[in-house]
Formats: structure tokens, sequence, C-alpha cells
């Protein structure tokens, strides 16, 4: 079976207030949340060609919190994609998935911008569930700088 | 919080299927076993800690990342990898 792309539709654009609805195949599930937002279980990706290389990870649950988000390849080149083997169990992710790995990124009120790198969101499109991956040991920075 | 004295090889369980054990005791701290469910993730609490803060820290409204995207959008540079000079 090929695994289904991540579904990367545009959000409905609600202004913030009203809910949206996504429909259900776009919606990627965190079983635990995301540290700090354990109620968020269901989020959406989007992306668009003209704000490559970021694309954005908007939860639908309360209280809806946004991130920013970019290949961590991307920030830094010789970033080392390394999952532990129970990570991998709880994606369920067999070596044919092609895992989709989300850094998050934060922008400080002077402007500058850094990439969570320590603890990626890696996400299995064949399944539609994910995980922030917190791995016990790791080579990589919570606040990478990101030059913009 | 439930209080339990434990000695070494000594463990607690909880729930169905997560045990945690006492390995070794030492003057510099202890060292514990746990065993857990594969879905159950397990973390050391500073680590979960830090990331908490860190997404705090990058969480945005809505309505505030679609205004920083267009900012970005705007910008005259495209976002580069922070570890390659610029050409």
């Amino acid at each position: 079976m090929t695994p289904r792309a991540p579904q990367l539709s545009e959000f409905p654009d609600d202004g913030g207030a009203g809910v949206p609805a996504p429909r259900p195949d776009d919606v990627v599930t965190f079983p635990d949340g995301l540290p700090g937002f354990e109620s968020c279980r269901r989020f959406v990706l989007i992306v668009s060609d003209d704000m490559a290389p970021f694309g954005r990870i908007q939860a639908i649950d309360a209280p809806r919190p946004a991130f920013l988000t970019i290949d961590p390849a991307l920030a830094l080149k010789r970033y080392r994609r390394m999952l532990s083997p129970a990570d991998r169990l709880r994606l369920e992710a067999t070596d044919d998935d092609a895992l989709l790995w989300l850094a998050i990124v934060a922008l400080s009120p002077d402007g500058t911008a850094s990439v969570n790198l320590r603890a990626p969101l890696v996400i299995n499109p064949r399944t539609m569930t994910g995980f922030q991956v917190m791995p016990h040991q790791s080579l990589y920075p919570v606040r990478h700088p990101l030059s913009l | 919080m439930l209080i339990f004295s434990r000695k070494r090889d000594e463990a607690i369980v909880i729930g169905d299927g997560i045990e945690i054990r006492v390995l070794r005791t030492g003057r510099d701290g202890v060292k514990l076993g746990v065993t857990a469910p594969a879905a159950i993730a397990v973390h050391r609490r500073e680590i979960y800690d830090l990331i908490r803060a860190e997404n705090a820290v990058a969480a945005r409204s809505p309505g505030e990342l679609r205004h920083l995207m267009a900012r970005l959008r705007a910008a005259p540079r495209r976002a580069m990898p922070a570890d390659v000079p610029p050409a």
C-alpha cells in the first residue's frame, strides 16, 4: 500500500473566531498531544508554495495553538533523523513508511528565530498519527538559531 | 502523593503493565528501571518541562501566525539554514 501523503490543504480561514471543519482525512492525531498542550490531539498541516520552506501545524482542539514549522534538515544541513525503536513502535512505522519530520520554529519579539531540533514532530502519513519526539539523549538544542 | 520505602531490586506497579524498579542506590542518586507498554511515553521530568516551555514560547493563535507568515513572505530574503554561509 502506497502511503498517502499528509493532506496539506489550506485550513479554513475563520479569522480565529469560528469552529473550523477540516475533513476527517486531513486530521493528524497526536495521541499524547504536545507537551504543554496535552489536550490538543487533532491537528491539521498547512503548507503552500509561497510560504516554503515554512509550514504550519494547527490544533483543532482548544486552545487551538498554531506553530510555524520547518524541515529540520533545512534548519541544519547535517541534521540526523534519529528515532528510537520505542518511538518507531509508537508511530507504527514500518521501514516503508516515509515519515514526515517537522521542527517547530519560535519567533522572539526581537525578530530572531530559533528551531527546536531537540524535540521534532514526527508524523506517519500512513496512519496519520504523530508524536513530538523527545529522545533521552540528543545532539541538538531546543533553540537552534535560524537566520531569516 | 503516595510515598513508598523501597530497597534495591524492589519495585512498584502502576496500573496495568507499568513497573518502576530500584536498580541501584548510591550517595549521588538512585537508578530506576521503568517497564511500560510501548504506547506509554516515559521521559525525564526536566526534559519534558524544557519542551513544554519551548512549545509555549512557540505557540501562536491562528490569526497571529497568519500575520507572522505574511511578514516572512514579505521579507526580502528566504530563510537560509543557519550553518550555510551566504553565497
